[in-house]
């Protein structure tokens, strides 16, 4: 007979919150990025006011969860289906941050002479790191131990990315000292989006350890 | 039953130190018992099957499992208590400090000054609180009148239930409430001066506070008596053992460190059972 049916709803629905939650910051991203291309300050502030309804649902899933464990005390596989939801919706509301953090320097960026420049490198890393985040929630929608697992290459080549494109934007500084606020606003940008690769890549160790038990160290 | 590996290269499995240690101890501690192949029948039922199990010196092992299950089955053969019920037969070796005590020739009186009991309810004598604990010394000869309250008193101290009674020690045990019944035959079992103290479902009879009592008790307990206690509370298993054996038809499906069975247990039907899902 199978018992606890109530109990394995919720769990679902909790399961669910945090995945609305992961497509409300993978969109974030999106429009970030998007707007930073458009040069669109509008658009950018729309975006950092927008990220109040991240957090309250970050706040909704915390008490969910935490009402979960008082009153139905999971144990094993339910309480880390339980602690992950809560593991995953922090760094889930940490990227929203992130992208909060990158539409501001895009807007200091906007108000500077001389524009932004190197728009291709900045959106490329961007739409890898979109990629990433996409691939992330649908590893955790499924279970995806293996997609989980592949996550970490992907981080590897932002990280690099990201490495190269700080190398050159300080030699273009040193060629251009009139642009040195807008690199480094550039600067700022693209370690943000680093910091989400990463967050998505804690999420990745956290779908590994909801499903086997055990934690795995990707990065 | 499955052995735990801990490895912690990169990419591999992470144990926290903590949980390292308890894996490494439960393998390499002491053992009160050892039990090697036990199989019991119910006459032609075969409630144990192929047994084997240790139990860890100072340590409080659980034993979980539904009803049937063999669990106070198999508490009762580790002090013989079994051997009670008409039409029983055993197989195999329970050793007892590195003796079998299925032989024929082990005093099974001699055991039961070695192994106390708590049963589900409480089960005072109809005696005064004083003649319940001492009861069990005078048996063995002890006569003196104030090594006798010594032990009594020492006895309802290491029960946690001597400043509650201390001023009545003469009144009838019935007058105490379940929880205080329950502690006094606890101390009743440590008059004895035991080395193991088996539980079945000591508290499942008793309020949530008396309950929270005699399992802060057993946590007290364990630096002196090794602690094997059937219960059906999940949660208390989690909190007062250090190891759990999960019993089903008769069977040990798992045994290990308790942090690992009711975190990760390599069984399926653990894994169902501790989370509700059977039962």
């Amino acid at each position: 007979m199978v018992i606890r049916e109530q109990f394995s709803t919720s769990l679902s629905s909790l399961k669910e919150e945090v995945l609305s939650l992961g497509s409300m910051a993978e969109e974030a991203l999106a429009e970030t990025m998007k707007a930073v291309s458009r040069h669109d300050s509008e658009k950018l502030n729309i975006i950092i006011t927008n990220d109040r309804l991240i957090n309250n649902k970050e706040l909704i899933i915390n008490e969910n969860a935490t009402l979960l464990i008082t009153k139905q005390q999971p144990v094993a596989s339910d309480l880390r289906k339980v602690v992950v939801s809560l593991k995953i919706s922090s760094d889930l509301e940490r990227i929203g941050d992130l992208s909060v953090d990158i539409a501001k320097a895009a807007l200091r960026i906007n108000e500077l002479p001389g524009g932004q420049g190197f728009e291709q490198e900045i959106q490329k890393m961007g739409a890898r790191t979109n990629e990433m985040l996409k691939a992330v929630i649908s590893a955790y929608r499924d279970g995806n131990v293996l997609e989980a697992q592949k996550i970490a290459a992907i981080d590897d080549e932002i990280d690099k990315a990201y490495g190269e494109f700080v190398q050159s934007i300080f030699k273009t500084a040193v060629l251009k000292p009139g642009m040195i606020e807008n690199i480094t606003q550039l600067a700022y940008i693209s370690r943000y989006i680093e910091r989400i690769a990463d967050y998505s890549t804690n999420i990745a160790e956290w779908i590994i350890y909801e499903v086997n038990g055990r934690r795995f160290d990707l990065n | 039953m499955s052995a735990v590996t801990v490895t912690d290269n990169r990419n591999k499995t992470v144990y926290s130190d903590e949980l390292r240690r308890n894996i490494v101890e439960i393998e390499s501690g002491k053992r009160v018992y050892e039990t090697k192949s036990l199989n019991l029948w119910y006459g032609k039922d075969h409630a144990l099957k192929n047994i084997n199990l240790p139990i860890q010196e100072n340590e409080v092992t659980a034993i979980i499992g539904p009803s049937g299950c063999g669990k106070s089955t198999y508490l009762k053969t580790l002090n013989r208590m079994v051997e009670l019920v008409s039409g029983v037969r055993v197989s195999g070796e329970i050793l007892y400090k590195g003796r079998n005590i299925l032989d024929k020739n082990y005093k099974v009186e001699e055991l039961r000054t070695r192994v106390g009991m708590v049963f589900q309810k409480p089960n005072p004598f109809p005696k005064s609180i004083f003649e319940n604990v001492a009861y069990g010394p005078k048996i063995h000869g002890i006569r003196n009148k104030k090594l006798l309250h010594e032990i009594v008193e020492n006895s309802l101290r290491g029960a946690a239930i001597w400043d509650e009674v201390k001023d009545r020690l003469h009144e009838n045990a019935y007058g105490l409430s379940g929880g205080q019944q329950q502690r006094l035959c606890i101390a009743r079992c440590l008059a004895i001066e035991p080395d193991v103290i088996l539980m079945d479902e000591p508290t499942s009879a008793l309020d949530p506070v008396s309950t929270l009592k005699v399992e802060e008790l057993v946590q007290n307990l364990k630096k002196d008596y090794s602690i094997v206690i059937v219960t059906h509370n999940m949660q208390q298993a989690a909190r007062i053992s250090s190891s759990t054996a999960f019993f089903l038809h008769g069977e040990v499906i798992e045994y290990g460190n308790t942090d690992h069975i009711f975190s990760t247990p390599d069984d399926k039907r653990t894994e169902d059972y501790i989370s509700g899902r059977f039962g």
